[in-house]
């Protein structure tokens, strides 16, 4: 397992890249908490959760890959019935449910739960590449997914149950499905879409759905004049925060948005914003750039690997990267409407950080035993 | 059918796979884009939000100069309130701390940690200070409006609740002492009509307070009395901070040098609180003492007291009065609403305000002007028989002159005067004499003095103008004149108009203080002061910056201000001033109203020489009317009485005036002895 074949071909840059980021992260955060006391052992904390999870990256990479598509199934399964624990037995914190408390390190079942549906969607695609790739082949995945998303939805979490999706058509799209379908899905979301829409208009609640997700597209599309508190407080805080970054920034710890605490949840969700505050645009593009590459790379593991499986897994933690990464800088951006998705690495909490390294571990996996053939 | 575990192979699609790398790059991009816009393109404007987020401006109050009377009494002077506030935003985190930090507080300050509630009318309505909605309600209308603005529960608390809240501090998140400065006047309803009160600075005048750095709703200025009139002087200067805060708007440090409040400069009057409180209680228990014995009410009336030789005011009263302290927090409203119905206008300053008809004390006017013109010397005699007819004349050979009759006041109780000299006439206050000598009368005064010298005579004794007392308010009166009537009443002047001006009827109006400064130019041979109430102006450590001048508004016995008229009686251009043997026989005049005429029953066993005029004056104002009180022939009428003491070197001048007090020696004089009295013994009091 532990052969020199392995860290011959285990993907420094990745890992640098990855490394970059996370200390960055902690760097950031520091900055960040600006004097709460409450979030003071936030650093130190974050320090633990890299130094895990830079670990974590090493012994997934040194573990074949090809290992998880013999136990998708028992994954699978585990990852429903950790998901299901948490809509029974979980702690309510913020009005949704969704961290088991293990050793004082707060563990989202969602977030592992990304990772297998990864796996199993790859495990799927790859072994039915062969298969006519109909509506059956595209109902089964869909099935895989929603056995998933289903329990995640119920906490209720919007967002990450956005992500499973997009991971879903994601793979779903480069395992070869066809124009005509696409097509078809496209024209079905926007039915679906407006009659959404029509119910909301209408008043009517619409189940799984909480009233603040739906307020928040609400401030998003139209902005209320006179809401300077709350959501639009945030956002506006955040834009504040970005512009007066300027090209190089105010410096390190002298973000006045930042320091003086106008900028809100600066640590996690907004952290995009502080960093743009302190670092400017050339420091911001910078870390964009280096996300960016995390991304690239993990596409170009995909494309080296010497197996469908592989490839799939690699393209997958691509887009789970990717399209956190797209969407809070989104929301940091004022593009989007806003979300939980932290950003990748940089943002503090463990939890988030848990399934990103267990991705990284895994495309380094793949980047490590692309070589060998061990059956 | 497992081809991978046969001969494995990547299968994905490189095209595809491009498509992605592709569109990563566009979204890249775009972010690029985006993050320059706002970071490059809008820096700048960001910037400055991100300045004015982190930056106040804030307004530090001054302090307001004090009052003292010329005897150091503190008349107005600021005392520190306390005031319990609650900012919600520093308010524990959860609902049961913040109850807890509730019914902690209701205990402390007794004030119900729930009650009413918060509609949009109640919160509307919403004063604080001036609400019975409990402590919840309060905090949720404060929190909606401003969560990091303290809001007011409980104001005016006592001084031992406020420190026992600010010991239990670290129990009460979010509770705190305001420490505000409340105008406090300790002489209250004695000085009040003087001193005056504050007010919230009026929505109209907010631009031009805001001008000069003041805030509206926390700065107060001056809404009556010398608080208004000298407001100026008194309000000083708002100091400012420019200072870094954070997000729940805590002060953080100085951004630039802090500008220091200016403390306003404090006033001495002239008035001395003692006489003024003796004027007051003179005018009050007489005015209540002879309610009772005639079975009428007298519902207001004025004092004054002067100094002829300065202009120094030691005392004004204008009753009803009302008392500033209870205006000193806020102006209550039922309160300020009964102020302003009260059909006696306690609010009105009736010693410079009220312009009423000055009767006989107007004689004096007329007095100087027969003597001083020629029109009678002081030794011929008139003949007085009680009532006199004359042809009324609206223009010269008036074709169809009426008759009508004029009386003297002797002759509602049958009498006459019979025959009057100069001295005679005046100290008997003789009608006849004067409509004679006024307005002329057959043979016996060919041509008499004419209201167009008449009026040249009242306007030189402070008469028909604005003396310039420091109070708000003052009115100028009236000296009518045939152009006036013409314009105002469109009629002509009538001969029998010159009869009852004369003797300060008819179409004359004035002050209480312009009567006193008429007598009081007199007393002191001619020479006017302008009235006032200022002594010294100090700054905030108590130096005299300005000290006590007194001011001469003209001389008549040496500034030319009669215009001499022809023969047709049109102005010249020559003028001339008044002889000033004539100044001392109107004096002379005015003893002998105290030694043998008018008001000598009052004064007949007074230690102190005196002198004097009474008046009585007729009249029919807005109040009388509906009454059905203005019946011709016993017209209602106000007292009066104007005199100074001593007669050889007078120190004090006095007026009384009573609203629809009939006879001035009865209801008026008596009074204005008494104020006399209390400043002679108060003076032998402060000798060693």
């Amino acid at each position: 397992m532990l052969r020199r074949e392995t860290w011959r071909h285990f993907d420094y840059w990745l890992f640098g890249a990855v490394l970059l980021l996370s200390v960055f992260g902690i760097v950031m955060i520091r900055s960040a908490i600006a004097g709460n006391a409450e979030l003071a052992t936030s650093p130190r904390n974050q320090t633990i959760f890299v130094g895990l999870g830079l670990a974590l990256i090493l012994v997934l990479a040194a573990v074949n890959y090809r290992t998880w598509a013999s136990t998708t199934r028992l994954l699978y399964t585990g990852g429903i019935v950790l998901l299901i624990g948490i809509y029974l037995i979980g702690d309510a914190a913020f009005g949704s449910t969704r961290w088991f408390e293990v050793g004082g390190i707060n563990i989202q079942p969602s977030e592992l739960g990304k990772i297998i549906l990864i796996i199993a969607l790859a495990n799927y695609f790859s072994n039915t590449m062969d298969d006519p790739h109909n509506l059956i082949w595209i109902l089964k995945s869909f099935g895989i997914t929603m056995g998933m998303t289903i329990w995640v939805l119920l906490q209720p979490n919007l967002s990450t149950s956005i992500v499973l999706m997009v991971i879903w058509f994601s793979m779903l799209w480069i395992s070869g499905l066809e124009l005509k379908y696409i097509l078809i899905f496209g024209g079905l979301a926007v039915v679906v879409l407006a009659l959404f829409l029509l119910l909301v208009v209408n008043g009517v609640k619409i189940p799984l759905i909480e009233g603040y997700q739906l307020q928040r597209v609400v401030n998003f599309v139209y902005r209320d004049p006179n809401a300077t508190h709350g959501e639009q407080y945030n956002i506006e805080q955040a834009l504040i925060s970005i512009g007066s970054g300027g090209w190089f920034g105010a410096g390190y710890g002298n973000g006045t948005q930042v320091q003086l605490r106008f900028l809100k949840v600066r640590h996690t969700d907004f952290i995009f914003s502080a960093m743009a505050e302190e670092f400017g645009f050339v420091g911001t593009a910078i870390v964009m750039a280096l996300l960016i590459f995390v991304v690239i790379r993990c596409l170009y593991v995909a494309r080296k690997s010497m197996d469908t499986f592989g490839a799939l897994i690699a393209y997958g933690i691509a887009t789970l990267i990717f399209f956190q990464m797209a969407v809070n800088i989104g929301v940091n951006l004022n593009v989007l409407p806003v979300t939980g998705l932290t950003l990748p690495f940089v943002s503090y909490g463990g939890s988030s950080l848990l399934s990103l390294v267990l991705g990284i571990g895994l495309v380094e996996s793949v980047a490590a035993h692309s070589q060998t053939l061990d059956f | 059918m497992n081809r991978q575990s046969l001969e494995p192979k990547n299968e994905i699609s490189r095209g595809r796979l491009l498509i992605v790398y592709v569109l990563i790059g566009v979204v890249f991009l775009f972010f690029l884009v985006r993050l320059f816009t706002l970071q490059v393109v809008q820096g700048e404007d960001y910037l400055t939000r991100a300045v004015d987020n982190r930056t106040r401006e804030i307004s530090v109050t001054t302090t307001r100069g004090q009052i003292f009377d010329r005897n150091g009494i503190v008349l107005a002077r600021n005392e520190a309130s306390y005031n319990v506030v609650v900012t919600p935003a520093n308010l524990p985190g959860d609902e049961g701390a913040i109850q807890e930090v509730y019914r902690r507080l209701s205990d402390l300050i007794d004030i119900p940690v729930n009650f009413g509630n918060t509609e949009a009318e109640t919160v509307r309505n919403f004063t604080p200070c001036q609400t019975d909605l409990g402590i919840s309600q309060i905090v949720y209308i404060g929190d909606s409006l401003a969560p990091y603005d303290p809001v007011r529960i409980k104001c005016n608390i006592d001084e031992m609740t406020a420190r026992i809240i600010q010991e239990q501090s670290s129990d009460l998140a979010g509770v705190s002492i305001e420490i505000e400065a409340v105008r406090e006047y300790p002489t209250g309803e004695t000085t009040a009509e003087v001193v005056g009160f504050l007010g919230p600075i009026p929505a109209i005048e907010q631009d031009y307070w805001e001008n000069l750095g003041f805030v509206a709703n926390r700065d107060k200025v001056g809404y009556a009395g010398i608080e208004n009139y000298l407001n100026d002087i008194l309000i000083g200067k708002n100091g400012s901070r420019v200072v870094e805060v954070d997000n729940s708007g805590q002060i953080l440090r100085n951004l630039e040098a802090p500008i220091e409040p200016v403390a306003g400069n404090s006033i001495t009057l002239t008035i001395d609180t003692r006489l003024q409180a003796a004027a007051k209680a003179a005018l009050v228990n007489w005015m209540e003492r002879k309610s009772l014995q005639l079975g009428r009410p007298y519902t207001s009336g004025v004092v004054i007291a002067m100094n002829p030789k300065t202009g120094e005011i030691l005392s004004l009263v204008s009753y009803p009065s009302y008392e500033n302290n209870r205006m000193a927090r806020l102006i209550p409203a039922y309160y300020y609403n009964q102020l302003n119905e009260d059909p006696h206008k306690p609010l009105f300053n009736h010693a410079i305000s009220a312009e009423h008809p000055p009767g006989s004390v107007f004689k004096m006017a007329a007095a100087i002007g027969i003597l001083n013109e020629g029109v009678v010397t002081p030794d011929q005699l008139i003949n007085d028989p009680g009532k006199i007819s004359i042809e009324e004349k609206f223009f010269e050979n008036d074709p169809n002159p009426r008759t009508r009759d004029y009386v003297c006041w002797i002759f509602k109780s049958g009498g006459s005067h019979g025959d009057l000299d100069f001295l005679g006439g005046l100290s008997q206050s003789c009608d006849v004499y004067f409509y004679k000598v006024g307005g002329g009368y057959k043979d016996e005064v060919p041509a008499g003095l004419n209201i167009w010298r008449l009026g040249e005579y009242a306007r030189a004794l402070g008469y028909g103008q604005v003396l310039g007392i420091e109070l708000p308010g003052e009115q100028n009166g009236l000296i009518p004149d045939p152009n006036w009537k013409r314009i105002t009443v469109g009629e002509n002047w009538s001969t029998g108009d010159t009869y009852i001006s004369t003797i300060g009827q008819g179409y004359v109006l004035s002050t209480p203080l312009q009567v006193l400064v008429s007598v009081a130019a007199l007393a002191n041979d001619g020479k006017l002061m302008r009235p006032t109430l200022v002594k010294e102006i100090l700054d905030s450590e108590g130096n005299v910056i300005k000290p006590f001048e007194p001011d001469m508004l003209w001389d008549i016995t040496k500034d030319p201000l009669i215009h001499v008229y022809d023969e047709n009686f049109f102005q010249t251009d020559e003028v001339k001033v008044v002889e000033p043997w004539v100044v001392d026989l109107a004096k002379v005049g005015m003893r002998e109203v105290v030694v043998s005429g008018t008001a000598e029953s009052i004064f007949e066993d007074a230690e102190i020489q005196t002198a004097g005029k009474t008046g009585t004056a007729e009249y029919c104002d807005d109040i009388a009317r509906p009454l059905g009180l203005c019946v011709s022939g016993s017209w209602p009428a106000h007292a009066w009485y104007v005199g100074y003491a001593p007669f050889d070197n007078p120190e004090i001048a006095v007026v009384v005036f009573v609203y629809d007090g009939d006879e001035g020696a009865i209801l008026a004089a008596p009074v204005a002895r008494q104020v006399m009295e209390a400043y002679f013994e108060l003076k032998t009091a402060e000798k060693p």
